[in-house]
């Protein structure tokens, strides 16, 4: 019986490792590629660099604007985040801690722009953002990103509030402090894991973003990396290296952030992506 | 659980003054929704009554525009890609998804590692995973139709048939869906006493009837939520088709977003755009509401 479940486990091992590399190939070739020079991508079948060579990179370094592009990114994922773990807390605690129904009704309605088609505002916002001269640069995409993200940090925010005792912040206000004072002064400070979901939903909906990226960014020093890239590949459809090059670069701050906020990032989503 | 479920907040502590407190919390994201989404949406709502293009926005011209629309067959072509691409879509990511975590929630060794491992797909940028797809599927010696002709059948042309297309933009909506799917089940799963199963096994229940009796009673809430959430998504998917397709080869991959995207930016035909967007916010609200309804249900 032992033995017999020594087997079943090694099997299911094995057949996850499979599932696993089956299901990463697309990524796990395209670093490959990115190793390998373009002649060699065109005729060689090997999955394997037979050649390892940094060419791709050192021609994404030299000749293209990778790195403004990636400077861009960096910016707007950076504001995107901050202000939108900021302005979420204090609306998730509201949410979370007072009631009227305009309160209600305000978070119902934040459950119902997170279904919107986002093309909608897009097209007024467009002609608006032309007359304001917001158009190509990089504070339209800060401000729609903090905004459109802003329903679903928010419900976040107030899951991760609502688990916090209440008792808390009697005791402060017993002692002085008025609402505000509470918040920032005991909420805030053991609300560590809340925030990090947060953040990293955050994070990686501003740096990952195309759509409105693609209709605000429209000359090449001001793009962020997704936009750079598909126009890129529609310029050099041919230059593969470079492509897969930029590509994988631009994993490079996904993957790390991530391995620093894991375990919230699946904790956020089992609570907070599933319920809002 | 319930989304509806506003937690019983304390009562002011004096009843008679208003108390403004909660007001200046939410003022921030008021502000922003405001600008962002509701003023918008009002000035969305009369371009679609209007004439004239993205430079210039013409006078009003009544329900003209949707009128145009409905006669368009483009508009109904696009409206069946986006039901059969959420159709396919969510039913694929929903059965990976259902499998992997079933799969990972067993015993096994390095569950961190797969755990995290088989969410690639679902943090990485739309750009990159398209890249990625790309290699695999671009041409005739691309790696995946070397692996079909080397099991003897010929190679497929992925992206330049409209049912290729279509195969090809379902598999990576998929294959970039599943993982929430997956990580959504997981934790509904991990609330099971996994003692229940040894019980059933010993009254003589085999896998299917645990599955059903045990499983999925305890998976079946999430389950309905995580359908409509990702049927919802699935309309709303520019980057997948885009970036991929385009919409094409012709019309074959356009679904409302696209078309809606197409005529307003690229044709510049706003009144049309903005009527594609109000009739995708209609559709997307009865699939919200559906939601809810669920939710209070539950």
């Amino acid at each position: 019986m032992k033995k017999h479940k020594g087997i079943r486990k090694t099997i299911l091992f094995f057949s996850l490792i499979v599932i696993t590399f089956l299901i990463n190939l697309p990524i796990i070739t395209m670093i490959l590629n990115s190793f390998k020079s373009n002649s060699e991508m065109r005729t060689s079948t090997h999955i394997l660099p037979q050649n390892f060579t940094l060419e791709n990179y050192l021609h994404l370094h030299t000749q293209t604007m990778f790195w403004t592009q990636f400077k861009n990114s960096v910016i707007v994922t950076f504001w995107g985040t901050l202000l939108s773990i900021i302005v979420a807390a204090f609306a998730g605690f509201a949410i979370s801690r007072f009631r009227s129904t305009f309160i209600s009704i305000y978070s119902k309605s934040l459950l119902m722009l997170q279904m919107f088609p986002i093309i909608l505002v897009l097209i007024p916002l467009f002609i608006m953002f032309r007359h304001l001269e917001l158009i190509n640069t990089l504070y339209s995409v800060i401000i729609l990103y903090v905004t459109l993200h802003l329903p679903f940090a928010i419900w976040m925010y107030k899951g991760y509030f609502d688990s916090i005792p209440r008792e808390l912040e009697e005791a402060a206000r017993i002692d002085g402090c008025n609402r505000f004072q509470t918040f920032i002064k005991i909420i805030l400070p053991i609300s560590g894991p809340g925030i990090a979901a947060v953040a990293i939903f955050s994070f990686l909906f501003s740096f990952n973003e195309y759509l409105i990226a693609n209709i605000f960014l429209k000359t090449e020093d001001v793009m962020t990396i997704p936009v750079g890239i598909q126009l890129f590949m529609q310029q050099y459809s041919s230059d593969w290296g470079s492509i897969t090059a930029a590509a994988t670069l631009t994993m490079v701050p996904v993957f790390l952030f991530f391995l620093f906020v894991q375990k919230y990032f699946i904790a956020g989503s089992a609570a907070g992506a599933v319920k809002g | 659980m319930s989304l509806l479920n506003i937690s019983k907040a304390e009562k002011p502590l004096n009843r008679r003054k208003i108390d403004w407190a909660p007001y200046n919390f939410l003022l921030p994201s008021l502000i922003l929704i405001a600008m962002i989404n509701l003023y918008p949406l009002i000035v969305g709502v009369m371009y679609s009554l209007q004439d004239g293009t993205l430079i210039q926005p013409g006078d009003f011209a009544g329900i003209q525009n949707y009128i145009d629309l409905f006669r368009m067959s483009e508009f109904y072509n696009s409206l069946y890609f986006s039901a059969v691409f959420a159709f396919f879509g969510v039913i694929g990511s929903y059965l990976a998804g259902l499998g992997l975590a079933v799969l990972i929630n067993k015993d096994v060794w390095l569950k961190g590692f797969f755990r995290v491992a088989l969410l690639v797909p679902w943090i990485i940028p739309s750009i990159v995973s398209i890249v990625g797809w790309r290699w695999l599927i671009a041409d005739e010696n691309a790696l995946l139709n070397e692996i079909i002709t080397f099991f003897g059948f010929s190679s497929i042309n992925f992206l330049g048939t409209e049912g290729g297309a279509i195969f090809s933009v379902i598999l990576i909506k998929i294959w970039r869906s599943f993982p929430f799917m997956m990580v959504s089940i997981l934790a509904a799963l991990q609330t099971i006493n996994n003692d229940l199963y040894e019980a059933a096994t010993i009254d003589g229940a085999n896998r299917w009837k645990s599955f059903l009796h045990i499983t999925w009673p305890s998976i079946k809430g999430i389950s309905v939520v995580c359908w409509i959430l990702m049927t919802i998504w699935s309309f709303n998917d520019f980057d997948t088709i885009w970036l991929l397709t385009q919409g094409g080869p012709i019309n074959a991959t356009e679904n409302l977003i696209v078309l809606a995207y197409n005529y307003t930016f690229i044709k510049s035909e706003l009144g049309i755009g903005s009527s594609i967007a109000i009739v995708s916010l209609i559709i997307l609200m009865g699939l919200a509401y559906l939601m809810l309804r669920f939710q209070e249900e539950d």
